[in-house]
């Protein structure tokens, strides 16, 4: 029988959830509810958007035909005004009522919104939506100096941007280092180091407390009493999710809580992406892990379940990867570890920019970054999400010289823990020595 | 259909590199070694050689795998695998060099092209050729390209040396 999926958000969770869906179902109505007027984008390309480096159209991450193709009824430029659980319905802005079967709620998260004197007056940005982006772009020529506020990845890849568009940039941060959330401070210096050089002023340790100017921001008064002079502020303090709809409706706790197969509390009910606390393999808890690659995995299982075909969600990590002037640093899991039973191990040369640091607790991969030498960070990540005894190969883990060939014998003495496939394609003509000792 | 891809044989496999040369040269503009070595920038190779144990050698490219973690991962959705053939292709126009395909790829398969315009490069099963360069030029005969069914068969009719 044909059934109403209903999807709000048209990001990465909304859309890889009408994929799967598709995947087995072609006929079933699929109505994907988006408060955005544009057709579905990557919002994480919008900094390169603000620096110039890609046109709008490269912003668009599916065909013009999407939804016909996908034989999906858009609902853009739409709000959900509420949604009754109980009676499987919801009603949107305009007052359409629309019952469903199945619900996937991606509705995605906001920035968190600051309050300081002087807030409301113009050139105040968030980068969170191609509207703010727009909204930057438009002002852009006026503009001679930019303060970001926040040392993160929406604060500093807006700094990045709008430096290459060539603005004097300074970046205000409260905590002592730059990235304090996703690298160690040895890394987060190499990378604020990058930027100092390339004209990217960075003050840490401090806040601001009043927008300064009268109808337009000219200024920004920081907390140590010091003054600076700009005409656009980008906010970027981060993002929550996007969880008001379903208050009272379903469990929540820092996002929407999901089972194992990506439903809420309530059977027809799925949450994916940033709303959704999922499962964190390396944290070994449910976390709010907002990155596009969750995100679509999530939406991607979700939508496979509510089309009938039971799937269940292996977790995931936090991870995120950053490229400025040339330097690039990616880092996943737990990078900050807390407590004894935590081992890191770390090489470095700074003269070549060059970092890798791999956290262990009990001889498994638990987190890492790499800075420059980049290319083997889903060897080691995958280690830590199918939980490998690294041992074997702990006096090497982050020699220069590690690749994918030192996990091969890794592979052959625990085959039930790697899972993929491709796997055993890489070793099945491989013999370790000592086989006869080891359980293969 | 299945997909093809590379798979080594590694008890024939010398570490000869002779792969990765092939790889390089037809990836070049002028597919010339001579040539190519004098291009810029220098042309990159997409399989790479790699030291198991001692005197133990492999090659490893992109495994075009069945679930493709570099697809979720790419915010550009830029790289996609063919339903038909199997095959993962990065499409190079939409790259913005994330290299979030990188962060996810179990197999390190990715590497960056850093250029004025930067890239992720992987194995592309060199579209403009029957048999991919890497397969062709290896003196051992180590590297074949088929999908896993044949590749399996071989295993199990011992043609390659070790089961």
């Amino acid at each position: 029988m044909s059934k109403t999926f209903v999807i709000i958000g048209n990001s990465a969770a909304g859309l890889s959830c009408i994929e799967a869906i598709r995947e087995t179902d072609r006929d079933s109505k699929i109505i994907n509810i988006s408060q955005e007027a544009h057709p579905p984008y990557s919002r994480c390309l919008l900094s390169y958007y603000l620096a110039g480096a890609i046109d709008k159209e490269r912003l668009l991450v599916r065909s013009k035909d999407y939804y016909k193709n996908f034989n999906v009824e858009p609902l853009l430029k739409t709000e959900v005004a509420s949604i009754d659980e109980k009676n499987k319905t919801l009603k949107v802005s305009g007052g359409r009522r629309i019952n469903f079967d199945y619900l996937l709620f991606g509705a995605g998260g906001s920035p968190k919104r600051i309050d300081l004197k002087g807030i409301d007056k113009k050139g105040i940005f968030y980068l969170r939506t191609l509207d703010d982006a727009d909204g930057i772009l438009a002002m852009l020529k006026d503009v001679k100096e930019v303060a970001v506020l926040g040392g993160g990845l929406i604060g500093l890849r807006a700094a990045y941007s709008l430096s290459r568009q060539g603005k004097k940039v300074h970046v205000i941060v409260k905590s002592s280092h730059v990235f304090s959330q996703i690298l160690d401070s040895e890394s987060a210096d190499m990378i604020r180091q990058q930027l100092v050089q390339n004209g990217i002023q960075i003050r840490t340790g401090l806040a601001a407390v009043e927008i300064l100017g009268k109808e337009r921001c000219e200024g920004v008064l920081l907390d140590d009493g010091s003054k600076l002079e700009c005409q656009l502020i980008i906010i970027g303090k981060g993002v929550s999710a996007n969880i008001d709809l379903l208050k009272d409706k379903v469990k929540i706790n820092e996002g929407i809580i999901v089972d194992d197969y990506l439903r809420t509390s309530q059977d027809a009910i799925y949450a994916a992406g940033d709303v959704a606390e999922g499962y964190d393999v390396l944290e070994g808890k449910p976390s709010v892990n907002a990155i596009w690659p969750a995100a679509v995995r999530q939406g991607k299982i979700a939508g496979f379940n509510i089309s009938g075909k039971k799937t269940i969600y292996e977790g995931s990590c936090r991870m995120n990867s950053v490229d400025f002037f040339g330097i690039a640093c990616i880092s996943f899991g737990i990078v900050r570890p807390q407590g004894s039973e935590f081992e890191e191990l770390i090489h470095g040369n700074l003269s070549k920019n060059i970092y890798r640091k791999i956290v262990l607790k009990n001889n498994r991969v638990v987190g890492g970054i790499l800075v420059t030498d980049v290319e083997k960070h889903g060897v080691y990540m995958h280690l830590a999400l199918q939980k490998i005894d690294i041992s074997d190969i702990k006096d090497i883990l982050v020699d220069e010289y590690f690749d994918f060939g030192k996990v091969i014998p890794l592979i052959k003495r625990q085959r039930d823990s790697f899972l993929r496939p491709e796997y055993q394609d890489t070793c099945s003509t491989y013999t370790p020595p000592f086989l006869f000792n080891i359980n293969s | 259909m299945e997909t093809k891809k590379i798979f080594c044989d590694i008890t024939k496999c010398v570490g000869c590199r002779a792969c990765e040369l092939a790889c390089a040269i037809e990836h070049s503009a002028t597919k010339d070694l001579f040539l190519a070595i004098l291009e810029s920038p220098r042309p990159k190779k997409r399989i790479n050689t790699q030291f198991i144990e001692k005197d133990v050698f492999h090659s490893v490219a992109c495994q075009h795998c069945d679930d493709p973690p570099c697809v979720e991962a790419c915010m550009a959705s830029c790289i996609h695998k063919d339903k038909e053939t199997g095959k993962v292709d990065i499409d190079s126009k939409r790259c913005v060099a994330c290299w979030m395909c990188i962060m996810a790829c179990p197999f390190a398969a990715i590497s960056r092209k850093a250029a004025a315009e930067s890239k992720a490069l992987k194995c592309d099963l060199c579209p403009e050729r029957e048999c991919p360069a890497c397969v062709d030029s290896c003196p051992t005969r180590a590297l074949y390209f088929e999908a896993r069914k044949d590749w399996a068969k071989r295993k199990e009719n011992k043609q390659l040396v070790n089961k």
